[in-house]
This record gives C-alpha cells, sequence and structure tokens, in this order.
C-alpha cells in the first residue's frame, strides 16, 4: 500500500467534500440535534409543575410559591387568563389572590384559596400544589402559633443525572453514524454509480488503497465531529486528552461500518436501506442511556455499547481511562474484524 | 429558442400523429395507464417497498411496546402502621377528650385504598424496614392480601405470584407516641427518608404534609376553605385516565408514514425528470394536465393507503371518529402529495432528493413532537403547515374531538392544502413544460 496515493485521494475528497450532501449533514446535524433535543426537548421528560398566579394585593404566598423548588410560577394580571390557561392544560395549576387575602388569614378569617386545577394534571401533582398551598398559608401565620415539629431528612441513593446529559449519547450516536458511517460509505458508492471508481482503478492505484482513504475520511470526519458534539454539549469532561483517545476508537469502528456498507452497497438506494435497516441495530444501546434503569446486559449485545459506553464514562462521568479498558478492547477488535472483512470483500468494489 | 422550437415541433407532430378525436382514449383511460405505471414502478423500487414495510412494522412494534399506563399516584412509605401510632399514643389522646369514635376509625383506618385520590400508602412495620425500602435493598409488592415486603428477590425468588412492584422511593417514619406529642404540642422530629431522585417539590410536600398532619392532631382547623372539587377542576377531569406515552404516540406515526410515501412519490417523479421520461408519454396523446392528475391520484392513494393501515394498526378507529379520522388522513395525503412534487420537480439524485426532502421534513415535523408537550403549542409552531392536520389527528385520536370542534383546524388544513398542493402543481408543470 502506498501512503502517499491514500494520502492524495484523501485530499481530493477532503477538497470535495463540502460539496456533497452526506458531508454537510455530517457537518451540521450535531448542531441541529443538539438544538433540538437540549432546547427544545430536554424539559419533555422533566418537567416542572406550572403554577399560574393572578395577585391583586401583593400576596406574600405569592414570594412562598415563587421559592419553592419544581414550581414553575407565571404571573398573570387577568382571572379569566389564568381560567383559560388552566382549562387549556397550558398551566397545571392557577391561584387567585384577593387583595385583603393575607390580613383575612392572620385574622383567622378562613378565606377562600381560590386554587384551580387543571383537569389533565395528574394526581400527584394536584396533591403536590395543595398540600404546599396550604403549608405557605400556615408560614403567613404568627410565628407564636407554629407548632414545634421537626423534620428531618435522610437521602440515599444517587441523585438522577438530568434529562438533558443523558440525551448526550443519543446525539453523539447520530454525530459518529452519520459522520463515520454515511460519508466514507456514500462517497464509495458515489464512486461507483459514477464510474469514477473504475477510472481510478486503471492508474497505479489499488483497492485496498481506495478503502483506506475512504476510511481514513470517515475516520477524519468523525473524530471531529464527535469532539465538536462532545464541546456543544459541555461534555467534554476533565481529560480531555483521554476522551480524544476514545473518540478516535469510536471513529475508528464508525468507518469500518461505513466502509463495509459501501462495499456492499451497489447503489445510493440501496445503500441508505441498508444502513437504515442496520440502523435499529446500532440505535438500541442508546436507549439504555436515556432509561438507565433498563438491564445493561441487553445493551452489551449491540456493536456500538462498545464504544458508547467508554465515551460516556470518559467524557461524560469523568472516569479516568483505565476503568474502561475492556470495552476498548471490545470494540478496538470489532474494528480489526470489519476492517478485515472490508479487505478481503473489497474486491467487489 | 431551440427548446421552444423543438417543443413547439413535438407539439404539432403530437397533434398530426394523434389528433383529438381519432384515437379512442379517454382521459380516464390515459391517467389511468400512468397510474398503473407508477405503480409498477413503485412496487420494482425495492428500496422503497422496504423502508415502507420496515417502517410499518417498526412504528407498529414501537406502539404496542410504549406503556399504556400513566403512573400518576403519589406513593409513600409510613411507619410505623397506622393502628400502632394510635395504640401508642391512645392513653394521652383520651386523656385529651380525643372521640372515641373517631379514634376507633383511625384506628381501622385502610391506608392502602387511597390510590383513586392519588395518594397510596404503603404502611411498614418500623423506621428501619421503611429506610431500607427507600434505599432499595428490601422491595414491596402489591399483591390481592395487601403490600408484602420482601428481602431478597435475587432469580425471582420469593416474589408473590401475581404480585406488582411498588416504587416507594419516599417515606415519612413518625415517632411512636408522635399522635400524642402532637395533640399535647410537644416538640417531636418526624424522619423523612428520600431517594435522591426524588423531584424537590415533592420532598417539600411531603415536609408540608406532615407539619399540616401535626395541626390537625392538635386540632387545628385548615386556614383557608376550599371551593368544591367541580368547580376547582378546570376542562375534563382526566383522574385515572390520563393520556399515555401510547397514545400521544398515534398523530406521530400518521405523519411519520405520510412523509415516508412523500419521499416514494418524489422519488418516482425526479426519476421521470431526470430520465425524461415524461418527454416521451408527451409525444403520445397524454397531456400535461393528465400526468398531473395522474400524480395526484396515485400520490394520495399512496399515501392514503400507508396512513389507514397504521391508524388501523395502532387501533386509532372508533365507531363514532372513522369518517372524521378518514377525512384527516386523505387532507394529509393530498398535502403531501403537492410537497412530493416539489421536491421531485427538483429532478435531483436519490441523495439529493433526500437531503431536499429532508429540508422540507424537518420544520413539517416539528408539529408531530409538539404534541408531546402539554397544553398549547406555541404561534410559531401553529403556522408551519402540517400543524392543522397534527392537531386534528391529536384531537381525533387522543381527546375524542367531533366534527363540530374541529371545523376550525379542518378550515385552516384545507388553505393549506390549497397553497402547498397548488404550488406543488404549478412547480412540476412548469417543470414539465420545461423539459
Amino acid at each position: 500500500m502506498n501512503m502517499g496515493r491514500v494520502m492524495r485521494m484523501l485530499r481530493k475528497d477532503l477538497w470535495l467534500g463540502p460539496r456533497k450532501t452526506f458531508f454537510l449533514f455530517a457537518v451540521t446535524m450535531p448542531v441541529v440535534l443538539t438544538l433540538i433535543f437540549q432546547v427544545a426537548f430536554g424539559t419533555l421528560f422533566a418537567p416542572s409543575l406550572r403554577l399560574g398566579i393572578v395577585d391583586y394585593g401583593e400576596s406574600a404566598l405569592t414570594s412562598g410559591f415563587l421559592e419553592t423548588a419544581g414550581i414553575q410560577v407565571t404571573m398573570l394580571n387577568e382571572a379569566e387568563e389564568l381560567k383559560n390557561k388552566v382549562e387549556q392544560n397550558d398551566l397545571d395549576a392557577g391561584l387567585i389572590l384577593d387583595a385583603g387575602f393575607d390580613a383575612a388569614v392572620n385574622a383567622g378569617e378562613r378565606p377562600l384559596l381560590e386554587m384551580y386545577i387543571g383537569g389533565e394534571s395528574l394526581a400527584a401533582n394536584r396533591i403536590v400544589f395543595i398540600i404546599t398551598g396550604v403549608d405557605l398559608v400556615r408560614g403567613l401565620a404568627a410565628a407564636e402559633s407554629m407548632l414545634p415539629v421537626e423534620v428531618e431528612i435522610i437521602t440515599s441513593g444517587e441523585e438522577g443525572l438530568p434529562i438533558a446529559v443523558r440525551l448526550i449519547p443519543l446525539i453523539m450516536f447520530y454525530a459518529l453514524v452519520i459522520a463515520g458511517v454515511f460519508v466514507p460509505g456514500s462517497g464509495l458508492v458515489e464512486e461507483k454509480e459514477n464510474s469514477t471508481l473504475t477510472a481510478l482503478l486503471v492508474t497505479p492505484v489499488n483497492r485496498s488503497e481506495v478503502l483506506a482513504a475512504k476510511w481514513m475520511l470517515g475516520f477524519i470526519l468523525c473524530t471531529v465531529m464527535a469532539a465538536a458534539t462532545l464541546f456543544l454539549n459541555q461534555a467534554f469532561g476533565p481529560r480531555p486528552l483521554e476522551v480524544m483517545l476514545v473518540i478516535a476508537v469510536a471513529a475508528a469502528l464508525n468507518s469500518a461500518i461505513g466502509l463495509l456498507a459501501g462495499i456492499f452497497s451497489r447503489t445510493s438506494a440501496s445503500f441508505f436501506a441498508l444502513v437504515k435497516g442496520a440502523g435499529f441495530f446500532l440505535f438500541v444501546p442508546v436507549i439504555f442511556y436515556i432509561f438507565p434503569e433498563w438491564p445493561r446486559w441487553i445493551a452489551m449485545i449491540f456493536p456500538l455499547y462498545w464504544i458508547i459506553e467508554p465515551i460516556w464514562q470518559v467524557s461524560i462521568m469523568g472516569e479516568p481511562l483505565r476503568t474502561v479498558w475492556f470495552e476498548l478492547t471490545i470494540a478496538t477488535a470489532i474494528t480489526a474484524a470489519l476492517l478485515l472483512a472490508a479487505l478481503l470483500t473489497g474486491r467487489r468494489i | 429558442m431551440n427548446r421552444q422550437f423543438s417543443r413547439n415541433v413535438s407539439t404539432k407532430k403530437q397533434k398530426k400523429q394523434f389528433p383529438r378525436g381519432s384515437l379512442r382514449v379517454t382521459s380516464g383511460s390515459l391517467i389511468t395507464a400512468i397510474i398503473k405505471k407508477d405503480l409498477k414502478s413503485y412496487c420494482r423500487n425495492k428500496v422503497f417497498i422496504f423502508l415502507t414495510v420496515l417502517s410499518l412494522v417498526f412504528f407498529v412494534l414501537i406502539f404496542w411496546l410504549m406503556p399504556d399506563k400513566v403512573e400518576e399516584s403519589l406513593i409513600i412509605g409510613f411507619s410505623p402502621p397506622l393502628a400502632v401510632l394510635v395504640d401508642e399514643s391512645r392513653a394521652a389522646l383520651d386523656e385529651l377528650s380525643y372521640d372515641r369514635e373517631e379514634l376507633a376509625e383511625l384506628y381501622a383506618a385502610d391506608l392502602s385504598q387511597g390510590e383513586e385520590d392519588g395518594l397510596v400508602i404503603v404502611e411498614l412495620e418500623d423506621e428501619e424496614q421503611l429506610g431500607r425500602v427507600v434505599e432499595g435493598r428490601d422491595e414491596v409488592y402489591h399483591t390481592a392480601a395487601g403490600y408484602v415486603v420482601i428481602g431478597n428477590t435475587v432469580g425471582g425468588r420469593d416474589i408473590p405470584a401475581g404480585g406488582r412492584k411498588v416504587n416507594v422511593s419516599i417515606g415519612i417514619a413518625f415517632p411512636e407516641k408522635f399522635f400524642a406529642a402532637a395533640a399535647r404540642g410537644e416538640a417531636a422530629t418526624v424522619t423523612l427518608y428520600t431517594r435522591a431522585d426524588v423531584p424537590l417539590e415533592i420532598q417539600k410536600a411531603m415536609e408540608s404534609l406532615v407539619r399540616e398532619m401535626t395541626y390537625q392532631i392538635a386540632g387545628y382547623e385548615l386556614p383557608v376553605e376550599f371551593a368544591d372539587e367541580e368547580t376547582i377542576i378546570l376542562g375534563r377531569d382526566r383522574l385515572g385516565q390520563q393520556v399515555t406515552m401510547r397514545e400521544r404516540m398515534r398523530p406521530m406515526f400518521a405523519f411519520f408514514m405520510l412523509f415516508m410515501e412523500t419521499l416514494s412519490l418524489a422519488a418516482l417523479i425526479s426519476t421521470e425528470v431526470l430520465q425524461r421520461t415524461i418527454t416521451a408519454l408527451l409525444v403520445t396523446p397524454v397531456r400535461v394536465s393528465h400526468f398531473l392528475a395522474a400524480k395526484t391520484i396515485f400520490g394520495t392513494i399512496l399515501a392514503f393507503s400507508q396512513g389507514l393501515i397504521i391508524m388501523i394498526l395502532v387501533g386509532a378507529f372508533t365507531p363514532e371518529n372513522w369518517l372524521l379520522l378518514l377525512t384527516t388522513i386523505f387532507i394529509g395525503s393530498l398535502m403531501f402529495t403537492g410537497l412530493a412534487m416539489i421536491i421531485g420537480a427538483a429532478g435531483k439524485d436519490f441523495m439529493g432528493q433526500l437531503m431536499t426532502g429532508m429540508l422540507f421534513m424537518i420544520p413539517l415535523m416539528i408539529p408531530a413532537f409538539a404534541v408531546f408537550f402539554p397544553g398549547t403549542a406555541a404561534t410559531w409552531v401553529q403556522l408551519i403547515p402540517s400543524y392543522p392536520v397534527i392537531d386534528l389527528l391529536a384531537g381525533v385520536t387522543i381527546y375524542g374531538v367531533g366534527w363540530s370542534d374541529s371545523f376550525g383546524a379542518l378550515s385552516y388544513a384545507l388553505v393549506w392544502v390549497a397553497v402547498l398542493y397548488g404550488a406543488g402543481l404549478l412547480i412540476l408543470k412548469r417543470k414539465v413544460e420545461s423539459l
């Protein structure tokens, strides 16, 4: 294998790449997905309780709700607007406080707590609103009427990771697959479709050099895009060099998959169908990071687990490289097997 | 100039070869012939057939794997059992002249029956057991006989037959003489066991609950009054009948199937544009209008049938909604056919067409995801053409809305259909004429 020729082909692919669909797709997708998942849908899986308040008298109850963790308060001006929003499920609950509410509570008049609950509010949330509301009203009363009960809190287990963090493997998956699988694979198929590959092979360039150039293209782009994705999601962790090493192993494996898919596909359409068909098989491990309570051994059956787990541990959890040596060894072995298969079947191109 | 000249020649030649009325071909038979040809081309395209079948199987599988129940209750561990709390404080409560009947009722109360109100209380033997359950070292199962706590479930051993696991992630441990202390106004310390991943608002609410219980036992009445339940619940009360994730997915699946078929039709059209088979067709009695009509009918039938199949497979049809749902799918099919014409007219190769398709489809997908968010979609989402179709699908399949409630959305959807389908026809017609 002549490395000079490989590098020349790689340079040509990198130069012409930005004109190609999947190249552009690979570059823009991590940014778009980060925006979609983190900004738009990040709150979907971890919603706060939504309470609307119309306060006609600057009640201390409003301040109490504003300071309560986990309840997102929206201040409104009109009672009708509040009721409409609660009815439309734009708010989980609404509270209307008359001008003399606090004074009436202090005077022991037991005023009406005008609280409205949306019909779609979950039962648990209804209880939280009412109990919290009553407790805050008790707090309005004079200090001497407070009862001497203390609540001691004992916390166990680990605080669950925010959903925004658990979605990072999903975004990483797309960055790895589009840059690592689609770019080298579609590049190879396009060369077949346009017959430029035939032209190349009548020159001194041989098949393994073409495959090496395509693999390196996927490897470089995949490494850059995976690193960029982690950077965009502020998940590079405390050991950037170790993260880069893990990303390199992931990029090598994905590019090998892309290369094989490219070898076995005759047309762009069949390549797309092959990758889309196999997509679910590749995607499965990602789900286990969104639902961490699912049994992890199932994820281990799928090849991309062996690269997503090291990325998760080293970049997101901040663990040292030595904790994932086993996963990296398996990933390297899979990559070697795939590259060997690509070399052996390279005649098909 | 040359192109104009060749088109004139072609049209003249066409008229000379096939003068109107000389052949027994009707517009209907011409359109049918094109539709048949399209159907054959579609069936020969293994990629799209594969992707259609794959999408169908995948969506149906995902749908039936989704949870069909919403866990909306608050589950709280409680120790010691209420009967023990009452027993331990009975003397003090008697001394304070507590109503004996009330005490007897409290003693006999079954706390496990509160699920309908959204509060599930699991009584545990003592504080130690409560701590173990919350930490996850012991497990709680709900059986016909009540709650059963099990310490060792390795390999499934000891799990009661038919038992349903109950996740107790927060619990309150009262001192045994808590009632007596609260009634006398004496200091008491209650321990709240919680897992770190329990939301803060629930932890705070449990602290509030303990304080309120103390007030109630001490004889304080509520500091405020509440209106009756019917007044404070606004909108349809879905307590115990919340919309599940599975139900929310139905409109999205219909949308994605329409999307898949849009790509298929766009591929058929762009192939005709790329290979210029349209020009060959136009030297026969076929006119551009026949070609456009055939594409419209074929595209609409294709998308409609796929939408129909997926809706049947996910059980979306009911005796009440079938006509409105069919109408909605039909409107969606027509809208996506218009889009397919726009994408196909670009005449790109497979990858190019996929990219163009994505450029259109990514914004159109936003309303499909908006269904998952509670409440009204943002104004900018409502301006997206696919919004009224998704809104209708969600309304019909999730909330059971009828014709009268759907009138606005139907009209809005038809406006977008007119715009997109009109644009599709115009763009494709101009493209065909320019070939």
